[in-house]
């Protein structure tokens, strides 16, 4: 039995017209389940619905053998969440927030002190558990936030852009944790831009543009998806005018990542120097070159250019 | 001994919200009696010093309760709490008894002079404090009840405006003192009504009704409106798109 499946999910916001539309998944016991997409694409809306926060217009979901919107009490004591935008009480304590919250899911006194004790412990937030959250950094309070979603002991885990603000250490920390639970069979759907944390750490990743699921699959096959494709990373000095470029024969596409300029070609004998003689000729001064194998962020690249391409069209 | 912090449920939450802020306590402890005593040491009609600490009650708990909550949903931390597996309508009875509560935890020092500077028979003084009470979770159900329309704090103030004024005049704080027919009617669902005519017999005047009637009625009509307030939970937890 799927620990989260959901059927058919639609919920279109009046004022925008934006939400999700007819959009069914599945997570196992211990998957951990990725959703990329655009922003304003559905992610947290999707979550919403399955956080039972909103109604949808249409579709069912069930958490194990519970119907999330019948039995809503039930559903929720099955999940862990941690919204979008967290908040806390912010005169109270970072521990009372959370052993409020642990009480608040039926947890019992001394397992709400123990399970929240090794949370803070673990998170590095145990010598701030006597502060008021409202002097906790916004990566502290992302932490706290954390611990509330997972004190209990949930079947199911939501995570809203989890890792957004941690800092490096803290996001390492938390990809484990959430591996561990996802060894212990905690099922984990995790909405995310963070398209390399994404990659790293779910078995299957779904892509959402403008409400509609288009694609799903595990990382592996989704990148092989992109077979024959090559990916070339130029580091410039300088910001360039890169357009001429798409009309070297076999480049797909060419998206500038901070200081590289990242060029999507066809595979074939010759085409780094016509790519590299390109860039020179948009007036490219290139600090350094690699050529490598695509990623996800390639895949969110031309799953969700494509995408783009069929609106307009 | 029951402990009150951490909090292990929301009524807990509050109580120790209300106490930790030490200035803005201070400040919830001396504005009533600012309010309060002043009134009650002076030789103003009885009908009058009846009336203020009647408004001063109805006001703190319809924006206590309404302002509060508002500004908790726009904050997102009551829809977070809506999302455990504790009963929407559980939460919003907790919200409006702790308010109805801490209310009047805020108005008892200002009530007490009054009584020490007005004595009057004690069946007066438990009705009059029983029927401020009622007030209260009145006055805070009329806040809770707001709120479902509007997360705006200051459209509280406003809807709480036009909902209090004709109460308060159906109550016979200032005029309509002797109402028949409808009025009349209409003012026995009123437990404004009630503490007016307990306090107006602790200022010394004749009351409208029997004691045992400032009990028994007001409880009634706040059973009713708790369990309304309550029903509307659900909706009242509900995001707002």
């Amino acid at each position: 039995m799927s620990a989260l499946s959901a059927e058919n999910i639609t919920r279109l916001y009046k004022s925008s017209g934006r939400g999700v539309s007819g959009v069914s998944l599945t997570v196992e016991p211990g998957e951990v389940f990725g959703l990329l997409g655009p922003n304003g694409s559905g992610k947290s809306t999707l979550l919403r619905v399955l956080s039972t926060a909103i109604t949808p217009e249409s579709g069912t979901f069930r958490i194990i053998d519970t119907d999330g919107f019948k039995e809503k009490q039930k559903t929720r004591a099955k999940m862990g969440l941690m919204v979008d935008r967290p908040t806390h009480y912010g005169d109270l304590s970072g521990w009372a927030n959370a052993y409020f919250f642990a009480r608040s899911y039926g947890m019992e006194e001394g397992k709400a002190n123990g399970a929240l004790a090794e949370l803070f412990d673990y998170f590095g937030l145990a010598k701030y558990k006597d502060d008021k959250v409202k002097t906790y950094s916004y990566g502290m309070g992302k932490k706290l936030a954390l611990i509330e979603a997972m004190a209990h002991g949930p079947e199911v885990l939501l995570l809203d852009e989890p890792s957004l603000g941690l800092d490096y250490t803290s996001q390492l920390s938390f990809q484990k944790k959430i591996r561990e639970l996802s060894s212990a069979g905690v099922a984990v759907l995790l909405a995310s831009n963070q398209v390399y944390e994404v990659e790293v750490m779910c078995d299957r990743i779904a892509f959402l543009h403008r409400g509609k699921l288009i694609t799903e699959g595990t990382p592996e096959a989704l990148i092989s998806s992109l077979k024959g494709v090559k990916r070339i990373v130029a580091r410039l000095h300088n910001p360039v005018e890169y357009d001429a470029l798409e009309g070297v024969a076999g480049v797909i596409r060419a998206v500038p990542e901070g200081r590289d300029l990242v060029v999507h070609c066809e595979e074939r004998p010759g085409i780094v120097a016509e790519v590299v003689v390109g860039i020179v000729g948009c007036g490219g001064d290139i600090v350094s070159l690699s050529v490598e194998r695509p990623n996800l962020e390639d895949v969110y690249v031309k799953v969700t250019g494509e995408a783009l391409r069929d609106d307009e069209a | 001994m029951m402990k009150l912090n951490p909090p292990d449920s929301y009524w807990k939450k509050d109580v120790v919200l209300f106490f930790s802020k030490r200035f803005a306590l201070l400040i919830k402890m001396l504005y009533p009696v600012a309010l309060i005593v002043p009134v009650a040491a002076s030789d103003i009609p009885a009908q009058y010093a009846a009336a203020v600490v009647g408004i001063v009650a109805i006001m703190a708990g319809t924006f206590g309760a309404g302002e509060s909550l508002t500004a908790d949903l726009n904050d997102g931390i009551l829809m977070r709490v809506a999302l455990t597996p504790l009963s929407p309508r559980r939460i919003v009875f907790e919200i409006l008894v702790v308010n109805a509560v801490l209310d009047f935890i805020q108005l008892l020092p200002a009530l007490l002079i009054l009584y020490t500077l007005n004595p009057a028979p004690l069946i007066w003084v438990l009705a009059a404090t029983f029927g401020l009470f009622a007030t209260l979770v009145t006055a805070n159900c009329i806040g809770i009840f707001i709120a479902n329309f509007t997360s705006s704090p200051a459209d509280v103030l406003l809807y709480a405006t036009a909902v209090l004024a004709p109460l308060i005049y159906i109550s016979g704080f200032f005029r309509n003192t002797n109402p028949s027919g409808s009025l009349a009617t209409l003012r026995d669902f009123v437990p404004f009504a009630y503490m007016n005519d307990a306090l107006r017999a602790v200022f010394g005047l004749a009351a409208h009704n029997a004691s045992f009637e400032v009990f028994a009625y007001p409880a009634v009509v706040c059973v009713v409106l708790a369990a309304g307030v309550s029903l509307t939970g659900p909706r009242l937890l509900s995001p707002r798109l």
